[in-house]
């Protein structure tokens, strides 16, 4: 079961394959309770969403499409709306002073047994991690609170006690960087 | 339609979800007739799809797992329709909490949901709010949809259910329909389940409108319906 790719894994999965299952959930557990506690910056929520991801896989893993997204991906764009959802019902956003990007350059484990899947993963997580890193701390952190906390321009200007020109300005600069940066070999 | 050439400037916050309502709506609009603002869209959705992978590395309890498999294995052995938490798939509307109870009392009351849908009925709730179901095309028979209407016809939802999941290179777009004009009211696409709430956006109150209708357009939109029509219902008669 190791061997397999991933798209191979969501095949059996969608064949009932309990033990593909699990092998899916081993692999991916980590990423999506981080986006999770990410956004949410609450242990059980987090435990409670990424359980909702998985079980949405288990009962949906026919209608993954390789060719439309990375395992990865697909699991991550779950992870998220299933996020935002909760944000909006609660109404509420976790103290952003305990949530922050990593910007250390934490290594995820490789073993002997990772998949190329995984490999490659790994090494774009190191990429965004740097490429963030090289960004200065207000951009970053408005970053932060669009893309984790699913807060509006205007939102984010309230929040920081900034204009909200400023805030736009900054969002902006920072995504065009770093797409310069994620794009260059 | 925006009067700018393009909407470049807005293009990475678009990506990441994070204009304001209006701004959005502007730009949703705009993309919908510009294929140099979508090439340069997904040039930025790429680059926002990415950013989860900085999230702070953090890891489940271990027993997650065996929950997990606990559930799983419930519902291999019961094989229910999928149970799923509805309040978790709304959108929160802003200043309608009655809106709320109407989207939570519908969804979660199946029996309701189906009486709905049966008599294609408008139906008033509490405080002046409508329900209307929508029908049905011949072509997507199993998917099925409603519209709330607050009282003042400024606040709307749209929820459908069912609806196929489209590609990448399709999306679903909400049409808004008056003696005048037919006005684009939001793009959306479907969970895995076929499920989606959406808030309604429109220039002017709901009850100007007459019929609502939902086509499969090309990604991004169109700026007139010109696909397939999959779900329709009257409003109200002007």
């Amino acid at each position: 079961m190791k061997e397999l790719d991933d798209a191979s894994l969501l095949r059996l999965i969608a064949q009932a394959q309990i033990d593909a299952f699990g092998e899916l959930y081993d692999r991916y557990n980590r990423l999506v309770f981080s986006v999770a506690y990410a956004m949410l910056g609450d242990q059980s929520t987090a435990e409670e969403v990424t359980l909702d991801v998985f079980v949405h896989v288990w009962q949906r893993a026919k209608t993954y499409r390789p060719e439309r997204a990375k395992v990865s991906t697909w699991l991550v764009a779950m992870t998220r709306n299933q996020a935002i959802d909760v944000l909006r019902w609660q109404k509420s956003r976790p103290d952003m002073a305990s949530l922050g990007w990593d910007e250390a350059t934490l290594k995820q484990k490789i073993d002997l047994h990772s998949t190329q899947e995984q490999v490659e993963l790994s090494i774009q997580r190191e990429k965004v991690r740097e490429a963030l890193a090289r960004l200065p701390d207000n951009e970053r952190q408005a970053l932060a609170m669009a893309y984790f906390q699913d807060y509006s321009h205007t939102q984010i200007a309230e929040a920081l006690k900034q204009p909200l020109g400023t805030i736009k300005t900054r969002i902006r600069t920072a995504m065009q960087k770093l797409r310069q940066m994620l794009e260059a070999d | 339609m925006s009067t700018d050439a393009h909407v470049l400037e807005s293009l990475s916050a678009y990506a990441l979800g994070c204009l304001d309502e209006s701004e959005d709506r502007m730009v949703s609009e705009h993309l919908a007739g510009c294929h140099i603002c979508r090439m340069e869209l997904q040039s930025f959705q790429s680059v926002a799809d990415q950013l989860a992978l900085a999230a702070p590395d953090a890891a489940p309890p271990p027993e997650l797992k065996r929950q997990l498999l606990e559930r799983v294995g419930s519902l291999r052995t019961v094989q229910p329709k999928p149970v799923r938490k509805p309040l978790f798939h709304f959108l929160s509307l802003k200043g309608a909490l009655g809106l709320l109870l109407i989207l939570a009392l519908l969804v979660s009351n199946f029996l309701l949901w189906r009486q709905v849908n049966r008599m294609a009925a408008v139906l008033t709730g509490p405080q002046g709010m409508r329900a209307i179901a929508l029908e049905s095309s011949t072509l997507k028979p199993d998917a099925s949809g409603f519209v709330i209407i607050g009282p003042d016809g400024r606040n709307g939802a749209l929820v459908v259910d069912q609806l196929p999941v489209l590609d990448e290179e399709r999306t679903y777009q909400l049409w808004l329909v008056s003696n005048e004009a037919i006005t684009s009211a939001a793009l959306f696409s479907v969970d895995e389940y076929g499920y989606r709430g959406v808030r309604i956006m429109a220039p002017e109150s709901l009850f100007v409108y007459s019929e609502i209708r939902i086509t499969i357009e090309p990604a991004g939109g169109s700026s007139t319906p010109t696909g397939e029509q999959v779900l329709a219902g009257s409003l109200f008669n002007h």
